[in-house]
């Protein structure tokens, strides 16, 4: 993606009436957007991006204009086995457990089997149950609790048994 | 207890309902739905109860139902064979023919209250709580559960918005199998719009919903945004524009009237 091309894009947005700005190719999209609290002219872009990824993302980019549409988990270095990531299936709210008060799902060390609950993400009152679909040892917790998730978005590492 | 002859009659599905499991007493009938493994139930099959011990709103909020009274049930849908692009706007497609059914029955004006509360008034009298299943990258189950107040005479206080039932309203005692029916005759019309053309779904849900336009609060889990409700997103989330002219889309939150 040429860079200039999206200097010259946002340019165009900040000096035109024009309020949101999406260019679908082949291979790349770029989405800017005047809403949300940040600066105007916010660039979201995002590489080859899944069909419904694209259709999610712009309502990501203009809730929290500060993320890409696609994040990238920490790469585990410390281990020769590789991780299991598993990934949220909408975009919601994140929540480690079933009731404010209640105790978690999982927590880092417990052992998961294929069906066991790891977390519920929230969307617009959808109480998605997300279940492991590998059996193995939580790794890795990479959402905190009761704050957004991304379509996509890995959740958490499990160790393979 | 329900007369199944009665509900049957007024039953025109295909899909919906067509599976029909009757419970005299259940924790919840989300949950005993949820518990049906994929193979272990058909699409659209329906689970009832005349009473739940452990009804729930959403974060665990408990939600108590007079015996035989009421409507509590629960959708079982297989979403691995259905193209719906936005999960979520099952709650508009459930509280939409809810409220629907009411209005062609009852002649009683409904409102929908973000983003799935049937309201007459400011009062509520149907409640809706998805919950759903996924293991990987998709949703595979989802069982829709609604809980309509329909002959239950008081309640009890301390809800945030005053339950209400039809019978308080209508002053009369009201068929619950004949709503019944036509709620789920309504579902699956619902449903296949929700497949074909979400947006129409939107719209619909948009026209029952009285706060556009208005002032409104949203609470969230520790900050409060106020505004005014501009639109409904396409996804059907909350597009609020505050007094700095910000525009913010909400995807949960309590949503109140100032």
């Amino acid at each position: 993606m040429d860079i200039n091309l999206i200097r010259r894009l946002v340019k165009l947005v900040e000096t035109s009436g024009i309020s949101e700005l999406e260019i679908d190719e082949k291979e790349s999209r770029i989405y800017i957007s005047k809403y949300g609290s940040a600066a105007p002219g916010q660039v979201t872009y995002t590489a080859t991006p899944a069909p419904q990824q694209a259709a999610a993302a712009p309502v990501t980019a203009a809730s929290a204009p500060a993320t890409t549409a696609a994040p990238t988990p920490p790469s585990p270095s410390d281990t020769g086995t590789k991780l299991h990531e598993i990934k949220s299936p909408i975009v919601g709210t994140f929540y480690r457990s079933p009731a404010p008060d209640a105790d978690a799902y999982v927590k880092v060390g417990d052992r998961v089997n294929v069906g066991s609950v790891l977390c519920i993400v929230e969307a617009m009152k959808l109480m998605n149950e997300i279940e492991s679909d590998i059996s193995g040892t939580i790794e890795k917790i990479l959402a905190d609790n009761a704050k957004p998730v991304e379509y996509g978005q890995v959740l958490f590492l499990v160790k393979p048994d | 207890m329900l007369s199944i002859e009665e509900f049957d009659i007024k039953l025109e599905t295909h899909i919906i309902g067509r599976n029909f499991t009757m419970l005299d007493e259940v924790d919840s009938t989300n949950k005993y739905a949820l518990s049906k493994k994929q193979g272990q139930y058909r699409d659209g099959e329906v689970i009832f109860t005349e009473f739940q011990s452990e009804g729930r709103g959403r974060l665990d909020r408990k939600w108590v139902s007079s015996r035989e009274q009421n409507l509590l049930f629960s959708i079982l849908l297989n979403m691995e064979n259905r193209k719906i692009q936005h999960p979520q706007l099952l709650n508009f497609a459930a509280a939409l023919s809810v409220a629907r059914s009411i209005e062609n029955l009852h002649f009683i004006k409904t409102n929908l209250k973000w983003p799935n509360d049937v309201m007459i008034e400011n009062r509520k009298v149907a409640g809706i709580l998805c919950q759903s299943v996924s293991q990987g990258a998709s949703i595979s189950r989802v069982a829709v559960g609604i809980g309509v107040n329909v002959n239950q005479n008081n309640f009890s206080t301390g809800y945030s918005h005053e339950p209400t039932s039809l019978k308080i309203e209508l002053k009369q005692m009201v068929s619950r199998e004949r709503l019944f029916a036509e709620i789920l005759n309504n579902f699956e019309l619902n449903l296949k719009k929700l497949e074909n053309d979400p947006a129409q779904i939107v719209s619909e849900w948009k026209q029952f919903c009285k706060y556009i336009g208005d002032q409104i609060s949203v609470k969230n889990d520790n900050k409060e945004i106020f505004g005014i409700l501009d639109d409904i997103s396409p996804e059907g989330h909350l597009i609020v524009i505050d007094n700095m002219a910000d525009r913010h889309i909400i995807s949960f939150g309590d949503v109140s009237a100032i």
